[in-house]
């Protein structure tokens, strides 16, 4: 389909209105409930979901180990930042330097693993993709990279290449700026995706793969591109997180949560859908920021049944259960 | 313009393909018949690039394409409609069928847009343009098959390979159906290879030369009066005649 104008615009503009409130929150305050913490959670679920549902939601392929490509992403600022203040650096050369080394690790990995697992389907993927990530995590601990299980630590050498002001303006504002740029960057990508021939050779391949295949989509390639750009767009966002943390563990850098939320992200706003990540991203990230504050430690028990009223109620997501019930909306809104 | 040479296939023990070897000529219609198990629909996964053969080649327009994959036998101008629809369930009808304009012989020549241009005139060619907003999942059988069509013509094949799609329709239905792939199929010179297993009413009506195939070889070939008058196909479908 080609994507109205409106459609598009709108989406820009919530994406707008969203920067605009943390910002704004940033210089004067709180404005009630809405919190600069709020907004963090939100810009990250919503980026999150995002990013993710170029590959699961346009290709139907469950990747279980996405939060490997956060995790790398996260190693890859995290140790640029670091080795740029060893060698004595301004701290501008580490993030530059983090993020080419988040780019590279990242879409190494995504060709790698894509280039292997992807031959295979349905769960056998999923199966062989939780072992990526575990694998990776064990090698990041037992071969001693990034200072292994000790961890690495990241807010020393931050505050002292950016200063303490300048570390917390990092720590907070400026990262949660770059969490909402991978979130822009991640919309426009499936936009131009959605708008060319790529999204639907991507929609082809989740429908019926040896269909697509007959049909004259290659179907290799085209997955191979969604799951990579999905994953580098993963890693950058794990790199923009990464200022925030004071160290990486690999436990907590490759904890599966964060690929089960990404999961639940895109199939409750609607996989494949445009506007689904920033309806689920900001359900999702309100409910557990408020849930925190009401009945704290009791979250994912509330969580649950939500999410299995809107599995059984609307399979097809938030927004994709729009595209089903009100056909009007099938002319517009992708 | 396809050329079929001394193909065989098998699988383990099975010979399903023996030294198959056929030609079909631009704008030719050409129907493949045979019994349940005769090896048709592995001749036409052979000429489309599922499996590949274990003897033999392929040629198209005089170049070989036995190694190509699928979807590049499909840039080239090979299409194919399933005999069990194979439909993409959640989305809409007018945009699976764009799929099979951007992937076929357009490929890489047309944007979306062409595309979608493309999928109205073939909808509105079988008659499903109303429901192009539908979602793919929510057709009746027999839209689905039309859809199927829709989507196969819309990659403007040069050669389509249509399975026995009208099994299972009412006859009315097959008629209004053949005549329409016979009228675009003359309009736009496409070529056609259809399976036919049971429906022979509509072969002698729409083909121009019969192949028939038994037990994975070609065993006759001609036009379809000829070959349906021949004492072998009554062999074939119902056995030897006792004599005493």
């Amino acid at each position: 389909m080609t994507l109205s104008r409106t459609h598009i615009l709108a989406l820009l503009t919530l994406y707008a209105i969203l920067l605009g409130l943390r910002i704004l929150v940033e210089v004067v305050g709180p404005l009630g409930p809405i919190t600069g913490q709020l907004l963090t959670l939100l810009a990250f679920y919503i980026a999150l979901g995002q990013a993710f549902n170029i590959f699961l939601g346009m290709t139907g392929y469950v990747d279980f180990g996405y939060v490997a490509f956060m995790a790398l992403g996260m190693y890859g600022m995290a140790s640029g930042v670091v080795r740029a203040y060893e060698a004595g650096l301004t701290g501008y050369y580490g993030i530059v330097f983090g993020l080419i080394q988040t780019i590279t690790l990242t879409s190494l990995l995504a060709l790698m693993v894509g280039g292997i697992a992807l031959r295979l389907r349905g769960a056998y993927f999923a199966i062989a993709t939780i072992s990526v990530n575990e694998g990776l995590r064990y090698l990041v601990e037992g071969l001693d990279i990034w200072e292994g299980s000790r961890g690495l630590i990241v807010s020393g050498p931050l505050i002292r290449l950016f200063g303490s002001e300048g570390f917390s303006l990092l720590a907070t504002i400026i990262s949660d700026i770059m969490v909402f740029s991978v979130a822009l960057l991640a919309l426009v990508i499936s936009i131009v995706f959605l708008n060319t021939r790529i999204g639907y050779a991507l929609k082809a391949i989740r429908e019926d793969e040896d269909a697509a295949r007959v049909m004259g989509v290659n179907t290799t390639m085209y997955k191979v591109l969604a799951f990579t750009t999905s994953g580098i767009l993963g890693g950058l966002l794990g790199a923009a997180w990464s200022f925030k943390v004071a160290s990486i563990y690999p436990p907590d850098a490759f904890n599966i949560l964060y690929t089960i939320e990404a999961i639940i992200l895109v199939m409750l706003g609607g996989a494949g859908t445009l506007a689904g990540p920033i309806v689920s991203g900001t359900l999702y990230g309100s409910l557990k920021y408020f849930l925190a504050g009401i009945l704290p430690g009791f979250q994912l028990l509330v969580f649950a049944p939500i999410l299995v009223a809107v599995i059984v109620v609307a399979p097809e997501g938030i927004v994709g259960a729009l595209r089903v019930y009100i056909p009007a909306t099938r002319r517009f809104i992708a | 313009m396809l050329e079929v040479l001394n193909v065989t296939k098998r699988f383990g023990g099975l010979v399903a393909l023996k030294n198959v070897s056929l030609k079909i000529e631009r704008g030719e219609r050409v129907a493949i018949v045979g019994p349940n198990g005769s090896g048709k629909t592995t001749l036409f996964n052979v000429i489309n690039g599922i499996y590949k053969p274990d003897e033999g080649r392929v040629l198209f327009e005089g170049v070989d394409i036995t190694d190509l994959p699928a979807y590049r036998r499909a840039h080239l101008g090979i299409a194919r409609a399933f005999q069990i629809p194979r439909p993409f369930p959640n989305i809409t009808v007018r945009e699976s069928v764009a799929v099979g304009a951007l992937f076929g012989s357009y490929y890489g020549r047309i944007g979306v847009r062409e595309a979608l241009e493309i999928a109205d005139e073939k909808l509105k060619l079988v008659n499903l343009y109303d429901k192009r907003f539908e979602l793919t999942g929510r057709l009746t059988v027999p839209e689905l098959k039309l859809l199927e069509l829709a989507r196969a013509l819309a990659s403007k094949p040069k050669l389509l390979l249509l399975d026995e799609i009208v099994a299972g329709m009412p006859p009315a239905m097959v008629d209004h159906l053949m005549l329409l792939v016979r009228r675009v199929a003359d309009e736009e010179g496409i070529a056609i290879a259809t399976l036919v297993e049971h429906v022979m009413r509509a072969v002698v009506r729409f083909a121009d030369r019969v192949i028939v195939l038994h037990l994975g070889s070609k065993i006759l070939e001609g036009s379809p009066e000829e070959v349906l008058r021949n004492p072998l196909m009554e062999e074939i479908y119902l056995g030897r005649r006792w004599s005493p």
